[in-house]
């Protein structure tokens, strides 16, 4: 809400400048801005039209003449919205309106010495139809400018929290300053007289409306308002319409009551205060026809809906130029109902925005007596208010909250005596008395939405004491205890072990879209998003290479092609979610020169593959101490499953990695030679007392893992021997490890030498093998029995397998 | 007479040989020369049975030393030419240091996670702990223990993302990991929790998925002083020891009394400037006193235990930090942008 500090000043006596109020405003939680009304225009005058005339030669244009009071100009115009004693504002010759002089100009055969002006060229609307007719009041011949207090006029604007719908009105924030600053806010009460002549038939009928009161007042003028009332509206941002809607829009800013006006004339019969029907139907002054529900709150007439209550009128029985006879209505509507319709029509008002907030009950027939006021002194020379119908069943009965001293100074730190608790809630118009312990208030109905226990006066009494000038102290914290930190520190030091071996941290959304799924022919996630922002954040992903895939595609479009990147995310299953690692490896990781005689060159030293992506993850792992992990060809449907492999501990699949399936890699636009893997992490519950230490996540084991202890180092030499084994293709290098391994108890260590095949079905793979004995020196006798023992035990193990050499 | 005049010549001219000589080869041919079996002292020496047993003896040493003279000048004269060739070949495989170097280049870590780490770091220096929750989260965790209702205006404050599963959301702060933990747990607590939030929201300034780290510390007595000078701490930490801190009181449902955090313009120093759009101050993060609704919902007496909790926006702060112009620019994975960090 934007208001002119003028206004405010006209309700407290200040005499501050808005600049340190706004600052005060925003220290005591009110936030609040100052701006400058316009920009002062010199050369705009105020004149009145003595005449108009078709232009003879020209279409569209008129000829006017209009004076200043001294002196006549000759104006050419294209509106047609000014008329014989229409009070303008004229542009004068040297006037700068939007960055352009105004000249005199010929329009064929006429000169025309200056400009009438619209609101939009003024810089004071968006858009404008026609020229700006001042009212009748308007005094002719003075300077434009300063009659509308361009550049001198300051603007206060509030944005305020939820809980504060008593600032939103000229009143609210006249209190708020006046509180601030201590000094006590001035009110006129309204004296008008009403007749019993005519009172509305109005019933009420719903449980969401908690007062209806309207008035009559015939014989009502419909003109353009007063210069006063017009300036405060556009300096508030809105459009001035005619004197009664003008009022109605009026006493909303000023005093925060929404209220409506129905042309009586056109009401048919009696009035009811209900909830719609289901499928009722409702043209509004919008000029959208809504379908209503049984949970919306209703004017109706005879005919059916003449208003959405607290929202927006209806066409039917809308104000115009022709209205006489008025009915004003003046509610207050349950704001959970107003909330629900709004959102669900999707139409929000000052009106509809206010109820949502709340609003004063208490003094809503001051607040439309103050309209009634304005109707009278503005619309009607021979007005007269003809009744009044006030339904209010359950008057407002203020709520008596206390304030312990002793809570006062739990919650904010310091001692503040009950009486400087009693003044300072008595300076926010809240009554309030000392007792034994503390003070005791009776809350008003301005408040009754916001302060409803005594933490909520805890905190007022906090805000204008100045919360700022409280000094700080430390807590004194309890030491932690590492359990909750581990994870952290798990997670950070595998961020490390990446970024350490080259590889890039990335964040991406974790929305997916279907069509990556179905490039990597992939069935669709379980979470979906039913409110979804585009259609390529319809998910949440259940896999993090979708992601770094649509990464890798972001690089590719600079020309990036090399790419090593990682991002520890989470992935959406319907019961559960888990943080996961994923990698996406291509290209060079290594780049440099060699060195030949008489010539260095740039080359490649390392390209990601199968056995560099195999290395990296092994070093992972053991990072964490886990070295037993095992290999299985992988399944996934976006990965060539010759080249890729899923990871198990303990029989648990952990993660996996491989190469991209070529036709995959064609269909998203991605290099053939990706590496792609994922680790997982941790389980992450949403249930409450779950064990998040589930197998099949790397931080479990790594949590659970043995401390190593201490072996003797070792006294007697190893020693080497070399074997090579002729074996069936289909035996793997690791089925050879495994079974050496287990065949004796002499072999500490075992290396591929190398692999070369015989012919298409048999192979040779010759290691190297450590032997030794922790207790004695091995003679070569000894290791050569030994040899001769495990080759006896690996033949009755492998089918098919010969010690060559 | 001469046997030794001509020993002492033969040195002299071992010596004179042995300086001019260039290399290991001619060295060796001289110690042939003068030093073999059938060298030129042994030659001198042939001639030594005419002389008497004195005489003998005599030149016998002098051969000797003179011997010894020579070995001893081609051992170090064989020690100079060996480091003037180790220096030669040094020499010839010399490499220009100036060349590029080659070694896997070290990763970049994300900006965000780096400044989550650091804010992290800072809270568990003061004794917190950290905490962690689902972000497909409860609803009634993510609002209504939190003091936020249905149909409450707060609810527009987050825009929120629904799915396909009843009673959940995405959660659209860090705050439920409050309620997780005050469940699961006894005062005292001292808690940070870091992690993802989403808000239906997508501009310059607002992705709809970004970073928040909450705080919690609940015990007896803790009081809105406290909540300053913890937060005045961290803020000193992060953003240098000069920052003044302003605490303006706001609005949250689940804090009260509430604030907003501002601290003085880093850029201009509190003077105004484009940065801080002429305030002086720098929005960075909301905080408040645990409202006692919040202590109702999870079963701490409010009237024995106080606390207090904090929200601050990571995406906010790094933009701050490093003046990045557009948020959006954390979450396409640009390497241009991750390697400037």
């Amino acid at each position: 809400m934007k208001v002119p500090y003028s206004w405010i000043k006209e309700f407290v006596d200040i005499d501050k400048s808005a600049e340190e109020v706004v600052e005060k405003l925003n220290e005591t939680g009110l936030e609040a801005t100052v701006e400058t009304f316009g920009e002062y225009i010199p050369n705009i005058i105020t004149v009145k039209v003595l005449s108009v005339k078709k232009h003879p030669e020209k279409d569209r244009l008129y000829i006017c003449e209009a004076t200043d009071g001294n002196k006549t100009y000759q104006i050419i115009t294209g509106a047609d919205n000014v008329k014989k004693d229409s009070i303008v504002l004229l542009a004068q010759i040297g006037a700068d309106i939007k960055g352009i002089t105004i000249k005199e100009r010929k329009f064929g055969s006429y000169t025309s010495e200056g400009m009438f002006l619209s609101l939009e060229e003024l810089g004071l609307a968006d858009n404008a139809d026609g020229v700006w007719l001042l009212p009748p009041d308007t005094p002719v011949g003075v300077d434009g400018s300063k009659l509308l207090g361009l550049g001198e006029e300051k603007l206060i604007e509030i944005d305020i929290t939820p809980n504060r719908g008593d600032a939103l009105n000229v009143k609210g924030l006249a209190r708020e300053i006046g509180a601030i600053f201590n000094i006590k806010r001035k009110e006129k009460k309204t004296d008008i007289k009403i007749l019993n002549r005519l009172i509305p038939n109005i019933s009420l009928e719903t449980d969401k409306c908690y007062r209806y009161r309207g008035i009559v007042i015939n014989n009502v003028e419909i003109k353009p308002s007063s210069l006063e009332v017009q300036l405060k509206l556009i300096k508030s941002g809105q459009k001035p319409i005619n004197n009664v809607v003008d009022i109605t829009n009026y006493i909303l800013l000023q005093e925060g009551q929404p209220l409506h006006a129905f042309d009586l004339d056109k009401i048919e019969g009696k009035i009811t205060v209900r909830n719609a029907k289901d499928g009722e139907k409702f043209l509004a002054l919008d000029g959208n026809e809504y379908s209503l529900k049984s949970d919306d709150i209703v004017i109706a007439d005879e005919n059916g809906v003449i208003a959405l209550g607290g929202i927006i009128g209806g066409e039917t029985t809308k104000v115009d130029e022709n209205t006489k006879n008025i009915l004003l209505e003046a509610a207050n509507f349950d704001y959970i109902s107003i909330r629900k319709t709004s959102k669900r029509l999707a139409i929000t008002t000052e009106s509809s925005y206010r109820f949502e907030r709340g609003i004063d009950v208490e003094s809503l027939p001051e607040a439309e007596n103050k309209a009634v006021e304005m109707i009278l002194d503005l619309a009607g020379n021979n007005s007269e208010v003809m009744g009044e119908k006030d339904i209010y069943l359950y008057p407002y009965q203020p709520k008596e909250i206390k304030v312990r001293e002793r809570t006062v100074k739990r919650i904010i730190g310091i001692d503040i005596p009950k009486e400087e608790i009693a003044d300072i809630l008595n300076r926010l118009e809240i009554p309030t008395e000392t007792i034994e312990d503390g003070t005791v208030s009776k809350i008003p109905a301005f408040r009754s939405l916001d302060l409803t226990r005594e933490i909520d006066l805890v905190e007022e009494v906090g805000r204008l004491k100045g919360f700022n000038e409280i000094e700080e102290s430390f807590p004194s914290i309890p030491i932690n205890t590492d359990k909750n930190i581990s994870y952290y520190k798990f997670e950070n030091r595998t961020r490390d072990f990446f970024i350490d071996n080259g590889i890039n941290e990335v964040i991406t959304y974790s929305f997916v879209g279907e069509r990556i799924y179905k490039s990597l022919n992939l069935p669709l996630p379980d979470i979906e998003i039913t409110n979804h922002l585009t259609t390529d954040f319809r998910f949440m992903r259940d896999n993090l290479a979708v992601s770094l895939i649509q990464v890798q595609k972001e690089n590719l479009r600079h020309q990036i092609k090399d790419i090593a990147v990682f991002e520890i995310g989470e992935v959406f299953f319907n019961d559960f979610e888990e943080i996961r690692i994923g990698i996406l490896l291509r290209g060079d990781f290594i780049k440099g020169f060699n060195f030949k005689k008489n010539k260095i060159f740039f080359t490649t030293k390392e390209k990601w593959s199968f056995l560099e992506v195999k290395g990296l993850i092994e070093s992972y792992l053991k990072l964490l101490g886990i070295t037993d992990f095992e290999l299985k060809h992988s399944e996934k449907t976006y990965l060539n499953q010759y080249e890729s492999a899923e990871i198990f501990v303990r029989g648990f699949n952990v993660g996996y990695f491989g190469k991209i399936h070529p036709e995959v890699a064609e269909k998203v636009e991605i290099h053939k030679d990706t590496y792609i893997g994922e680790l997982k992490l941790k389980y992450v519950s949403r249930k409450l007392k779950e064990n998040a230490l589930k197998d099949g996540y790397l931080y479990t084991y790594f949590k659970l893992k043995d401390t190593p202890t201490f072996k003797d180092l070792p006294k007697y030499p190893s020693v080497k021997r070399d074997l090579a084994f002729e074996v069936d293709d289909t035996v793997s290098v690791e089925e050879i490890f495994k079974e050496l391994g287990n065949s004796s108890k002499l072999i500490e260590k075992i290396s591929l030498f190398d692999i070369y095949y015989l012919d298409e079905n048999r192979k040779s793979i010759a290691v190297s093998v450590d032997f030794r004995d922790r207790e004695k020196s091995l003679s070569d006798e000894e290791i050569n029995r030994e040899v001769e023992s495990i080759v006896k035990k690996l033949k009755e193990k492998i089918k098919g397998l010969k010690l060559r050499g | 007479m001469g046997l030794k005049e001509d020993l002492l010549k033969l040195k002299e001219e071992a010596k004179k040989l042995i300086e001019e000589a260039k290399d290991k080869n001619s060295l060796d041919k001289i110690k042939v020369k003068f030093l073999g079996k059938k060298g030129e002292i042994k030659q001198v020496l042939k001639s030594l049975g005419k002389l008497s047993p004195e005489e003998r003896k005599d030149i016998g040493k002098v051969a000797n030393r003179i011997k010894e003279e020579i070995e001893g000048l081609l051992k170090d004269k064989l020690a100079y030419i060996k480091r003037i060739e180790l220096e030669r070949e040094l020499r010839e495989n010399r490499i220009d240091i100036t060349l590029p170097s080659h070694w896997i280049e070290t990763g970049h870590q994300h900006l965000i996670t780096k400044t989550l780490q650091e804010v992290v770091d800072i809270f568990i220096s003061m004794g917190f702990s950290v905490a962690e929750g689902p972000e497909i989260e409860r609803e009634d965790y993510n609002f209504d223990m939190l003091n936020i209702p249905k149909d409450h205006p707060a609810r527009d404050m987050q825009d929120t993302f629904f799915i396909n599963k009843d009673g959940y959301v995405l959660r659209t702060h860090t705050s439920p990991v409050q309620i997780r933990t005050m469940l699961t747990e006894k005062p005292p607590i001292a808690i940070v929790a870091p992690g993802r939030v989403y808000r239906k929201d997508m501009d310059p300034t607002h992705t709809p998925m970004f970073h928040q780290i909450e705080g919690l510390l609940v015990d007896r007595n803790i009081t809105y002083r406290d909540l300053k000078g913890t937060l005045q701490k961290f803020l000193q930490e992060v953003f240098g020891k000069d920052t003044r801190i302003r605490l303006r009181p706001s609005y949250f449902p689940f804090t009260e009394p509430s604030f907003e955090v501002d601290i003085s313009c880093s850029m201009c120093d509190g003077e105004g400037c484009r940065v801080c759009k002429g305030a002086g101050w720098l929005e960075i993060l909301g905080s408040g006193m645990v409202d006692p609704n919040v202590f109702e919902a999870v079963g701490i007496n409010p009237e024995e235990y106080s606390g207090f909790a904090f929200g601050l926006g990571v995406e906010r702060i790094v933009m701050l930090k490093y003046r990045i112009p557009d948020i959006r620019l954390f979450y396409y994975g640009d390497m241009r942008f991750i390697k400037q960090f």
